[in-house]
């Protein structure tokens, strides 16, 4: 059987079906060949679970620029100082 | 060098590399840099003081975060003001994988906006919108999106340092992800940036 044909027998799995799966496969957390295997399959072919999919990496993006914080140079001496007195 | 100082050593430089990431995430718990700073300080100390639970040093990321929460709930949170998980949310967590729950708890408009949001407008987001959608979640979807997102836990990780199943990280990032969505497309809606009917399509 080739791609082609492996492929148009493949049974969607279906946008609620990959709205489940949406966050673990971004987060990196579907470890399953074949849930992976089906997700992606899904993927290529819905405009619109793709667009999410999208739009939610470009989300991740945002909020770790957003939200990434230093410790002041304040705070990081006043650590120094406790773990010297540990 | 003796062997409590390798100890301590090795949590000195344990605790340098995660002062960003210790600090961030208390100043979202706290909302406030002078307490973040303290909550640091404090959860620093009861780490060092607990040092003996630490059974593998390569979990000292989630255990530190696990103590820094710790630390907030017992002291910090007490004092607060701020919103925190209601049971409507905490019902939701126990709820795991229900998409369909999920979806039934949204506004048909941000349905149809969410299954095919403006990537323009989030080309446009700005940081301050985001952290202002950020403070409006939750403590409990706060707290995990920002360890799985932002300082890169597993959901393993992540599960211990908050002390719950794996299976509620899975749920939380999917309802905390969902809400942030939400807040954005509220804040968007307000300052006139995108139409309220928008949206042209709908999950299957």
């Amino acid at each position: 059987m080739n791609k082609d044909e492996q492929d148009t027998d493949r049974m969607d799995m279906g946008c609620l079906e990959a709205i489940e799966a949406l966050y673990a496969y971004l987060d990196g957390e579907l470890k399953d060949p074949k849930s992976i295997e089906d997700f992606e399959h899904h993927m290529s072919h819905c405009r619109s679970c793709y667009s999410r999919a999208d739009i939610e990496n470009l989300l991740t993006d945002r909020l770790r620029t957003a939200s990434g914080s230093h410790a002041s140079e304040r705070l990081k001496k006043r650590l120094r100082n406790l773990i010297d007195e540990f | 060098m003796t062997g409590q100082e390798a100890i301590r050593s090795w949590f000195g430089r344990r605790v340098k590399e995660n002062m960003d990431a210790l600090y961030g995430v208390a100043l979202r718990l706290t909302g406030s840099g002078a307490d973040a700073e303290d909550l640091v300080a404090e959860s620093v100390t009861k780490a060092w003081s607990s040092i003996e639970t630490l059974d593998d040093r390569s979990r000292f990321r989630p255990w530190v975060f696990r103590i820094l929460r710790n630390c907030f709930i017992s002291g910090y949170r007490k004092q607060s003001i701020r919103p925190t998980e209601s049971a409507y949310y905490e019902g939701g967590c126990q709820d795991e994988g229900d998409v369909v729950s999920l979806l039934n708890e949204q506004p048909d408009e941000f349905l149809c906006w969410w299954a095919n949001p403006e990537r323009e407008f989030f080309n446009n987001v700005l940081g301050e919108t985001i952290i202002s959608a950020i403070a409006g979640l939750p403590e409990a979807f706060r707290v995990t999106v920002l360890l799985v997102n932002v300082e890169g836990l597993t959901y393993d990780e992540a599960a211990e340092a908050l002390g719950v199943p794996a299976g509620t990280v899975r749920s939380r990032m999917k309802r905390g992800r969902t809400m942030l969505q939400k807040a954005l497309w509220l804040q968007a809606q307000d300052a006139g940036l995108i139409n309220p009917n928008g949206g042209n399509g709908f999950v299957q």
